[in-house]
């Protein structure tokens, strides 16, 4: 189905003499495809990689706030918090997840683990505030979770929704994580765009990035 | 099968009220696979429990995971008038056609616990967010066994989804540490016995493992027996479900952890959404709803009780 309408669309597109066909991709087309309506099998991998410039960043920039002040409403007001800075689906029992911009310092790295974090100190007071996963083994569905376009009904099941939300960390992976040094993390500067879940306030922030940028030390 | 008739003590009062003209309350349907394991048989009673608070009366049924029995228990249900379905299926492919059914005899369903692998025919379909809970047990399984050795995974009933997705769930975080060895993967059905069968030869072709993961609690409490029946208190174990059996297990050193599904309130969620469907027509916002699972320890497991965590 989804290579139907990329032919339809290219036929409009020669006429408006641009065709981004990453653009016009939309999740809905991509799960009914998934749900056998169409002879493309689901493919999360292509799903995420069509939505992934187009939307997805786009949408992080917009929504995301500054970590600090994302941390404080949602401690005060965690539904003020979700309804500003993040995105959760309309059930119970199911945690808002916040979208953040992290500006600090690398204050600790846990490299050993396949699932590797950084420990982030952005109020500079020399102690982790926020922690960072950086791969390759990324927990959790947070990037996928913080989209409000994304909805469990557009899927046929468990198994794809899942396997969609573990796309995103495949992605951001290979995007831009695989790519960062290892060693010597410690002390320099770190900037991360990207999401949590908020469980309460007594649990550190465990960030999932969909960018980031590692510094030179300050 | 059981059948359980209910007339609320307000309905009597109402019904008397009115003149003593014939009058009957409501009638809501619960199906659900067989009581012996205690999570349907929580699940039931939490959608009884509420259903009769909300003033219906309530038949349980249960289809002991046979789709030709699950399709005639929709017709006793289609025959008996009920307003409402509160259905825990025999199976995702099998319950489409049951569930149409139903709809097209005019009664909502309202799905519990399994998926099925249609939108658009059940009013709702309330899950636990079981990738989620099965990362908390895989992580945890990984930290018991200090990421290395060979282990055994317990799956389930491979026409529900949610056996495919614990194991998904499972391999995706156990799959990232190469010292980790799977040496048998076999079905036990969701089934107690067949897991103790599946577990004493296992354990005899495989006597040097570490760890067994299971898909479900009672599963769990199957394995656990026969290890401890070969001497082989060594081996970890870990569960999925929080049932009460597993609970006790925990706390007295047998199995590990396990994870518990909110799967009282699922029912009476699914409940309070027939009631607000039979009584105004107002259908839930979203036909699909998640709701995450907790990882059950040592340190948090006296606070469980029938699937629900006490604060």
């Amino acid at each position: 189905m989804r290579w139907v309408a990329c032919a339809a669309l290219l036929l409009v597109a020669v006429a408006l003499t641009s065709c981004r066909f990453i653009a016009t991709a939309d999740v809905p087309a991509l799960a009914n495809a998934a749900a056998g309506h169409g002879p493309a099998p689901f493919d999360p991998d292509q799903s995420v990689a069509s939505i992934w410039g187009p939307k997805v960043i786009p949408y992080f920039e917009k929504k995301a706030g500054l970590f600090p002040q994302v941390r404080e409403l949602a401690a005060k007001s965690p539904g003020e918090a979700g309804a500003k800075f993040g995105y959760r689906a309309k059930s119970e029992g199911t945690p808002w997840t916040l979208m953040v911009k992290i500006d600090g310092i690398v204050v600790a790295a846990n490299t050993e683990s396949r699932a590797a974090t950084i420990d982030v100190d952005v109020s500079g007071q020399g102690k982790a505030d926020a922690v960072v996963q950086i791969g390759p083994a990324i927990r959790g569905t947070a990037i996928r979770d913080a989209l409000d376009f994304v909805s469990f009904n557009d899927f046929t099941n468990q198994i794809d929704f899942a396997q969609f939300g573990k796309a995103f960390n495949t992605h951001v992976y290979h995007e831009t994580l695989e790519k960062l040094a290892r060693e010597s993390l410690i002390g320099r500067k770190v900037s991360v765009l990207g999401a949590y879940p908020f469980v309460s306030t007594a649990d550190k922030p465990l960030v999932t990035p969909v960018d980031i940028t590692i510094g030179p030390k300050p | 099968m059981k059948v359980r008739y209910a007339l609320a003590g307000a309905m009597l009062a109402s019904a008397t009220m009115i003149g003593g003209s014939a009058y009957a309350a409501d009638l809501i349907a619960v199906i659900t696979p067989s009581h012996d394991n205690p999570f349907f048989k929580a699940e039931a009673e939490g959608a009884e429990a509420k259903a009769k608070q909300l003033g219906y009366d309530v038949i349980s049924l249960v289809h002991d995971d046979d789709a030709n029995k699950q399709s005639e228990l929709i017709d006793t249900a289609i025959a008996r008038g009920a307003k409402a379905i509160i259905l825990d299926n025999a199976g995702a492919d099998a319950t489409v056609a049951a569930v149409k059914k139903a709809k097209e005899a005019g009664i909502p369903s309202f799905l519990i616990d399994r998926e099925i692998n249609a939108s658009g025919i059940a009013l709702a379909q309330i899950v636990s967010n079981n990738y989620q809970g099965a990362q908390l047990g895989g992580q945890e399984f990984v930290k018991l066994m200090g990421e290395k050795g060979n282990f055994v995974e317990l799956v389930g009933k491979e026409s529900d989804t949610n056996a495919g997705i614990r194991s998904k769930g499972y391999h995706d975080v156990i799959d990232e540490y190469p010292d980790m060895k799977i040496v048998s993967r076999q079905s036990a059905n969701w089934d107690q016995q067949q897991a103790f069968q599946k577990m004493e030869s296992i354990l005899q072709a495989n006597p040097n493992i570490k760890g067994v993961i299971s898909g479900n609690d009672t599963m769990a409490m199957g394995a656990e027996a026969a290890l401890k029946a070969a001497g082989r208190s060594d081996i970890i174990v870990v569960g999925f479900d929080g049932s009460n059996d597993v609970r006790d297990s925990i706390e007295q050193g047998g199995i590990k952890a396990t994870v518990l599904q909110p799967a009282y309130r699922e029912a009476q969620l699914a409940v309070e959404q027939a009631d607000a469907y039979v009584k105004t027509k107002t259908a839930p916002k979203s036909e699909k709803q998640l709701m995450d699972c907790l990882l059950i320890t040592p340190s948090n497991a006296a606070k469980l009780e029938t699937f629900e965590l006490k604060p």
